[in-house]
């Protein structure tokens, strides 16, 4: 804390050893008879000991010196006769102010080392040059210097406070003319009719300290930085949690709008709420009767006409005109349990009927449902009503929908290409993503050879107790949201949009589009199963940077 | 592992010791049901004819949901077996993707037979073998015969 001023004025007060009581009250002479002098131009060398609001004061005197040396030259630079110690009670400790000339470093350490043994509440130095009226150097320049390292600054107790020359010579003789008893000082004729003659007339001065919430320079520039920084984050940080938020939101509305289907595109792997679960028919196996192969045949010619057998609101596929039909016709031709591959006990077996109308155990297809996944295990048909939206959104959602929604987009501007093309387009980062992604649910494969399906041997595909897939599925997604072809059914196993035929003709482009596909079987292995996992994985850094900023790769 | 998946894979060895698929041999161990080890004969009139190739078929605690994962143990020239020393294969209803739990493990076997007579060019995981047996079939021939001398006898 810099001191903005230094104020002296002379003061009255009794003689403790001529008073009953002692007290720290003083008078004021009038400024008319007395010596008052603001001083300006104030350089403060230390700060110390200066706690706010507690402006330092006390009766002026010149510290003692120590040395003959010291003693001899200070006589150049203080009036024979100027306040000292013994000028001023002896009994009563009074708050004092020091006053000394920086004629020389050592001398100035005799002046510190006496006024550090006295009530010293304040330092006051003087330049030797007489004519100085501008403000003394800074604290770390040479004309302070005394070779210490500056650890005097630290010994003292008090503060320093540096005056120009010219003041100090003035308060100087200031001081010597009011060092003696009443009758000696200016104007003591008249002050002796007002005042005892036991008493002191002295000079006291008291340092008007500023504020003191001004920092250095230096504190307050990277305070600023500081604050500018962290409001800077602060502001990307709620403009990304802002965008993110509505991110979340639109990605909610779509899904529930059915534009989206989160665990086809393999974006977040859901499961069956348990209490929607239990809304699914149960009932009793009732064995092969007539109405299965009835409807056996129906569902071979017209599987469109395929629906659920009570109109169900939560079936995926909006339901054709025709026909409620009782449980029986549901269990088309599934005679076992395609989990456990037990026969259904005829009117025994408690079996779950699907809305893709596969029937299962219960206890085979309840902890598939509730733990891994809303699919069918079957047809890989969403149990899950059209427009359901698992509770929570979270950012990886939203980012991975995206990205599959990018390069979605990318892929069918590039399609007029060669697709050998998009292959070798495609970012490394971008195949092991998809690679993830193909491993944890039922969604397609990245590169697939179309003619794949026609080169495997017949006898591999497992016909026992698998019925007829019902193709609704398809044509309903089709006509609820005919604008997002792009978006694939699980049932569009083959992905004909997407996977690029290998390329025919270069021996060279063929064979890096089978070391990609190998690539991308390999890591479908290896890939991190699903969402949480993969946030787990992350570092701890990593999820708090993204905690900040969501949405931040 | 779930009572109801090793229940399945119990009944699963049961239809494979009354089938007796032709050409292999399993061997069954009751402490480890999760691990079968399965011995499979060159099919005749292929290029692995003669060849015994021992195969190993591990199932995933989520089996059923999840497909059983298959290796070779013995290394065999084939352009849907991967040349290092795991040997493994993935294609066709092996892929997680395309599995659904009503597959049985005899399918898988009757595939991996049905491969070894006419490997599946389109879905190679070695593809410079791939690619020999598409444009250079003896060469092929010959190098698979050489391997089943080498590995498989």
């Amino acid at each position: 804390m810099s001191a903005e001023s230094i104020n002296i004025i002379t003061i009255d007060f009794p003689d403790p050893d001529h008073t009953e009581t002692i007290d720290d009250s003083f008078d004021r002479l009038a400024s008319n008879e007395s010596f008052e002098f603001p001083v300006q131009n104030i350089q403060t060398l230390s700060s110390k000991g200066v706690e706010r609001g507690d402006d330092p004061y006390g009766l002026l005197y010149i510290p003692a010196l120590q040395t003959d040396e010291c003693r001899d030259a200070e006589k150049d630079y203080v009036p024979k006769n100027a306040t000292r110690l013994d000028n001023l009670p002896h009994d009563v400790q009074y708050a004092l102010i020091a006053v000394a000339p920086w004629f020389s470093s050592t001398c100035m350490k005799e002046y510190f080392a006496t006024a550090r043994n006295e009530p010293v509440k304040a330092f006051i130095v003087y330049q030797p040059d007489p004519e100085s009226t501008a403000t003394p150097p800074e604290t770390n320049d040479k004309a302070w210097a005394m070779n210490d390292g500056g650890s005097w600054q630290y010994s003292n107790q008090f503060p320093t406070y540096a005056v120009p020359g010219a003041s100090g010579y003035l308060i100087a003789s200031q001081m010597s003319n009011y060092s003696g008893n009443i009758s000696t000082v200016p104007h003591g004729d008249s002050l002796k009719q007002l005042y005892p003659e036991t008493d002191y007339v002295r000079l006291w001065a008291k340092v008007a300290a500023d504020s003191g919430t001004q920092l250095p320079s230096l504190w307050v520039f990277l305070v600023i930085v500081l604050g500018l920084l962290i409001l800077i984050i602060g502001a990307t940080s709620l403009c990304m949690h802002v965008v993110q938020r509505r991110r979340r939101n639109a990605l909610r509305r779509r899904v529930i709008n059915g534009e989206v289907d989160l665990e086809a595109l393999g974006v977040k792997r859901l499961t069956v709420p348990a209490d929607y679960l239990s809304e699914l028919p149960v009932f009793p196996y009732l064995g092969e009767s007539d109405h299965v192969e009835k409807s056996m045949a129906q569902a071979s010619t017209t599987a469109d006409a395929e629906t659920s057998p009570k109109g169900l609101p939560l079936s995926r596929r909006s339901s054709a005109p025709d026909a409620p039909k009782s449980y029986a016709s549901a269990m088309f031709a599934q005679s076992t349990c395609p989990i456990c591959l037990d026969d259904f006990e005829p009117k025994e077996s408690q079996v779950r009927e699907l809305p893709c109308r596969h029937i299962f155990h219960i206890d085979c297809i309840d902890p598939f449902l509730l733990n891994n996944s809303s699919l069918c295990p079957i047809c890989k048909q969403s149990v899950l009503p059209p427009g359901y939206c698992p509770s929570k959104i979270t950012n990886v959602m939203v980012r991975r929908e995206r990205l599959i929604s990018r390069r979605r987009a990318q892929n069918a501007a590039g399609h007029t290409h060669s697709p050998g093309n998009i292959v070798a387009r495609l970012p490394g980062a971008y195949d092991s993503f998809r690679a993830r992604v193909g491993g944890t649910t039922g969604g397609r494969r990245i590169f697939s050879a179309p003619s794949r399906t026609q080169s495997r041997p017949a006898d591999i595909e497992m016909s026992s107790g698998t019925p007829p897939v019902p193709r609704a599925g398809i044509t309903a997604a089709a006509t609820t949201a005919p604008e997002i072809v792009a978006v694939p059914q699980p049932t569009q196993q083959n992905g004909v949009e997407e996977c690029p035929e290998p390329p025919s003709d270069q021996p060279q482009q063929r064979r890096e589009w089978a070391r990609q596909r190998a690539l991308a079987l390999l890591g479908n292995r290896h890939g991190p199963p699903g969402g949480e996992e993969e946030e787990q994985v992350r570092s701890r850094w990593r999820r708090g940077l993204n905690k900040i900023f969501p949405g931040f790769r | 592992m779930s009572a109801s998946a090793k229940k399945r894979i119990m009944r699963e060895y049961g239809e494979c010791m009354t089938e007796k698929p032709a050409g292999m041999k399993i061997n069954f161990d009751e402490q480890n049901m999760t691990k079968w080890e399965v011995l499979m004969d060159g099919p005749d009139g292929s290029a692995y004819a003669g060849g015994h190739f021992k195969l190993e078929i591990v199932f995933p605690n989520e089996y059923p949901f999840k497909p059983p994962v298959v290796s070779f143990r013995t290394k065999i020239y084939h352009p849907n077996v991967s040349n290092d020393d795991k040997g493994s294969m993935c294609l066709g209803l092996l892929r997680p993707d395309e599995w659904k739990p009503p597959n049985k493990v005899v399918a898988v076997l009757r595939l991996i037979q049905s491969l070894m007579v006419e490997p599946n060019i389109d879905d190679a995981i070695e593809p410079s073998i791939g690619n020999e047996y598409k444009e250079n079939r003896k060469e092929f021939e010959k190098n698979a015969k050489d391997w089943v001398k080498r590995y498989a006898k």
